[in-house]
């Protein structure tokens, strides 16, 4: 389709809402390298010197260091269990035609309608009775329930793709079921299995409100995203240090969208749709 | 989306196993449903317990986490209705979303439909669409508390262009600190939003709007009129997220930018869920607006179906 004249307000009005995204991240990864001073004479203006001053200060005074490594624990620990469960229940779902493998499916489709949040206390009982309280333990079980609705759906969707015809190959060349779903559904559904993961990336590494509840603010514990508001706190007013901390804490995401950029978009796409 | 179509044929291909077979490929998709099991009863402890969970403490007088807890029957809910500040969290919530969700939506169609086009550039405006939708909820509200703090950005801006007298302290006055959280939501949200319905909007083939276009219809009507309906059903769906996420999500936006204060001017109802479990310890009160805050969320989903119901 051709685009007019008449698109100029559209344009226009477009490319302002990128501003609005822009500046306050540039505002942002500028003041990441200045001093109070600097930040409120010249709130545009690049940054005089590229010291990582700031960054340092706001990595030893939120032990940033103990977070990051913390986060990236949990969200690794909880990604391998979240495939370990979804993959055979998807598994079985995709291949099983009775009733009761529907009503399964209909429970995790279900599962959507359940806003996490709702269940913040309650979840946070259960983990003081299981004595789990104040570790990333729980939420190394608990990140991977909240990922299950989406994560079998779409395992689901992608196993179904796989013809019939080759598992009854590898069931006459006596094939354990274990070895079918290892052998041929695992490697087959290789982009939804990516999909899957790229999301729950994303989610459990960004996860805020059940981190703050359940693991607490033992710096020795507690996740990045927990550990970035107590900046505000510590440093009082320090833009600089603030905003360096925050960049910090993105690096990792915005690395990962940068390389998988087009991956990540039908990721989260994907991932939309389906709930 | 193409990768997700299931095959049409997908079920024509089953056939009865030849009974020639020996014992064990003889039934191969029998047995293999217990491997569901453990995906279910993992999401059963940790999301169907709490939720259920939920409905029966909002019938308990439990004051405090180590307080002696009695059945309460429906006497949370006549606390919570006759509570001032439950009903500035309502109105409160009510206005985020009157106001969030119409601008969210429309800005973001017409944003998708803009970048479905292609127009020069668009590879540019599609990659900063998304940043938004990266960021974490921490991350987005030290963006704002930057902002909008008092020697932020906002107040930075204004004085340099000589609007000095303008500036406040955005986050801090009553007046304005709900209109801060709204603006957060929406900042964010509208670009996620658009990229969804860029997708959707890339499936929708091309000679439909150059057919509509030979006809004499401009792209405005092109948008509203051809491309539109073809998507509804969709923009429900979207529509209906963006209406969870911002009824449930608000807690994290209003407890890191302004405690619900001042008073109780931003104080949404998740965020009293919140407060009212993790501060005030009340927690039969907490979760009596938890189950409020969840029928609300089944009512508003509902009259979002009907609404973009195809009524044709």
């Amino acid at each position: 389709m051709k685009l007019g004249k008449r698109w100029l307000p559209a344009h226009i009005l477009v490319w302002t809402y990128a501003v609005l995204l822009i500046v306050p991240l540039y505002y942002f990864l500028a003041s990441a390298f200045k001093s109070n001073e600097e930040i409120f004479a010249h709130p545009f203006a690049l940054p005089e010197s590229l010291g990582f001053g700031n960054f340092r200060t706001a990595y030893d005074s939120a032990d940033l260091g103990t977070a990051v490594v913390n986060s990236a624990l949990v969200t690794v620990l909880a990604l391998a269990l979240t495939l370990l469960l979804a993959l055979p229940a998807a598994f079985a779902l995709a291949r099983s035609t009775g009733r009761l493998a529907s009503a399964m499916e209909k429970v995790f489709s279900l599962g959507f309608l359940i806003p996490t949040f709702a269940a913040l206390f309650p979840t946070f009982l259960l983990a003081a009775a299981t004595g789990l309280f104040h570790t990333r333990l729980f939420m190394v079980f608990f990140l991977p329930a909240t990922a299950m609705p989406l994560s079998v759906v779409i395992l689901v969707q992608f196993m179904r793709t796989i013809p019939r015809e080759m598992e009854e190959a590898a069931r006459m060349d006596g094939a354990s079921t274990y070895t079918v779903l290892r052998h041929i559904y695992i490697p087959m559904c290789l982009p939804g299995i990516a999909t899957v993961l790229l999301l729950n990336f994303l989610t459990f590494w960004n996860e805020y409100l059940y981190s703050l509840i359940i693991i607490g603010p033992d710096p020795e514990q507690r996740t990045v995203q927990v550990a970035l508001p107590t900046l505000k706190a510590i440093t009082g007013t320090d833009y600089g240090v603030l905003t360096a901390g925050t960049v910090l804490t993105l690096i990792p995401v915005w690395v990962v969208y940068t390389v998988l950029q087009k991956r990540m978009q039908q990721a989260l796409i994907n991932g939309a749709v389906k709930a | 989306m193409t990768t997700l179509t299931s095959p049409p044929g997908g079920a024509a291909i089953r056939h009865p196993a030849p009974p020639a077979t020996t014992g064990r490929t003889g039934t191969p998709r029998q047995g293999g449903t217990i491997l569901a099991v453990p995906a279910l009863v993992w999401y059963a402890v940790f999301m169907i317990g709490p939720v259920i969970a939920i409905f029966v403490i909002a019938a308990l007088h439990w004051p405090g986490m180590l307080q002696p807890v009695s059945f309460a029957g429906l006497g949370n809910v006549r606390t919570v209705l006759d509570d001032p500040v439950f009903w500035d969290a309502v109105r409160n919530t009510a206005v985020q979303l009157a106001v969030a969700l119409p601008i969210m939506i429309v800005c973001a169609y017409m944003l998708g439909y803009y970048v479905a086009q292609k127009p020069p550039g668009h590879r540019v405006i599609r990659y900063l669409l998304f940043i938004p939708g990266l960021i974490s909820t921490p991350a987005k509200a030290m963006v704002f508390y930057a902002a909008l703090s008092p020697d932020g950005l906002a107040n930075g801006a204004l004085q340099s262009v000589g609007l000095g007298s303008l500036t406040d302290a955005w986050l801090a006055s009553p007046s304005t600190a709900l209109a801060c959280l709204i603006a957060l939501d929406v900042w964010s949200g509208i670009g996620f939003t658009a990229v969804l319905f860029a997708a959707r909007l890339d499936s929708v083939p091309d000679d439909l709007g150059e057919a509509a276009q030979l006809d004499g219809a401009g792209h405005w009507r092109t948008m509203w009129r051809i491309h539109f309906p073809v998507i509804r059903d969709y923009v429900g769906v979207v529509t209906m997220l963006q209406f969870l996420w911002t009824l449930f999500g608000s807690a994290q936006h209003v407890l890191l930018l302004t405690q619900g204060g001042p008073g109780s001017s931003s104080t949404t109802l998740s965020f009293l869920v919140y407060q009212k479990a993790f501060i005030a310890a009340d927690l039969g009160y907490s979760q009596t607006v938890g189950v409020i805050l969840f029928l609300a969320g089944l009512v508003g989903l509902l009259a979002i179906r009907r609404a973009f119901r195809q009524n044709y």
